[in-house]
């Protein structure tokens, strides 16, 4: 571990280099801590559903209590409507939790602080939502763009706001994301540096600032799956149920 | 009359709820932190998708600095609206 902060950010191969049609497919830490998050994902949830108790054991109660929590998000935001999406929000919002929750441990990788993997997340989201609107509404899904109530004079410029700001939501969604780790994780870092340069006198005030940037950190990173799930639900509700 | 004891009492409870109180506002002052970042990437993402249509739609018509100026305010146009949209919905979960 190097001073710089940055450094930890870095993507590295691990083992041999895959080449499949000129694009690079090689195996990555990377794509190595996906691996490790998804994995405890399915160990979790297959062992909080192997017994089906009446009365449920800690980690059955654990399942079901993140179950209901995403089921009452869904249905709060985007209506009943939106159950057939569950498994999808639901899959986003465990796997980039776990993912920022991994990346809190010492010598992790945090997946979610490369913008290409939030960008990626982002930019299926809007997609996969405007096919839905289109699917459910069809052309009259472009009445999103046109707000009730605004004089004929300004309706083109007010047009082409809407469709940047409709445009901006994948980019809001994913820099969000990975701002909010990449700076926490630089932070921790730089933090950490202070306490070996100023030694065991000065050591002591960056030590602190480490332990409670670490508590906010776990925080941030609850809070930031959350956001990122539920701005997911709200885009849903706007492509399930037209209001303008 | 009332006794002093059940004065004292119920001043003692007055006193814990005030305190419970600013407890729970401090807990809020970190999801403050969380929303006012929403609302800062939610202007800047606005402007630089502008900006970007800009510089695209210039590019194709050849028109170099026009659309790209234009499109920066309409960004910034559009980010102010989202950040008006994001309010209005941050108050009504409230």
């Amino acid at each position: 571990m190097a001073s710089n902060p940055m450094q930890q950010f870095s993507v590295h191969k691990i083992g041999p280099e895959i080449k499949i049609a000129g694009i690079d497919l090689s195996f990555t830490n990377a794509s190595l801590f996906m691996v490790i998050s998804v994995a405890l994902i399915s160990l979790f949830l297959f062992l909080g559903t192997k017994e089906k108790k009446i009365i449920p054991d800690k980690i059955q109660l654990i399942a079901e209590m993140l179950y209901n929590f995403i089921a009452k998000m869904i249905s709060d935001t985007a209506g009943s409507k939106a159950k057939p999406y569950f498994p999808f929000i639901f899959s986003l919002f465990i796997f980039v939790l776990l993912c920022n929750m991994v990346g809190m441990l010492p010598y992790a990788f945090t997946v979610t602080s490369h913008i290409i993997v939030t960008l990626t997340m982002a930019l299926f989201i809007f997609i996969a939502v405007t096919i839905i609107g289109f699917f459910k509404h069809g052309f009259k899904y472009l009445n999103i763009f046109i707000p009730s109530g605004v004089p004929a004079v300004l309706l083109p410029l007010i047009t082409i706001i809407e469709i940047i700001s409709y445009l901006s939501r994948p980019v809001s969604l994913s820099v969000r994301l990975f701002a909010n780790m990449m700076a926490g994780h630089t932070m921790l870092k730089v933090f950490g540096g202070f306490v070996i340069s100023l030694g065991i006198l000065g050591g002591w005030l960056p030590l602190s600032f480490s332990v409670a940037l670490t508590g906010l950190e776990i925080l941030v990173a609850f809070l930031q799956a959350y956001v990122f799930a539920i701005l997911t639900c709200i885009y849903l509700n706007d492509a399930l149920n037209l209001h303008h | 009359m009332t006794n002093p004891e059940d004065f004292k009492t119920r001043l003692e409870i007055a006193k814990s709820k005030i305190k419970k109180q600013v407890l729970s506002e401090n807990e809020k002052r970190g999801s403050f932190m969380g929303s006012a970042f929403k609302l800062g990437t939610e202007l800047v993402a606005a402007v630089g998708v502008g900006t970007i249509i800009g510089f695209i739609l210039d590019s194709w018509f050849g028109t170099k600095p026009w659309l790209i100026i234009i499109f920066f305010f309409l960004g910034a146009a559009a980010g102010m609206l989202n950040v008006v949209k994001t309010a209005n919905r941050m108050q009504k979960e409230d």
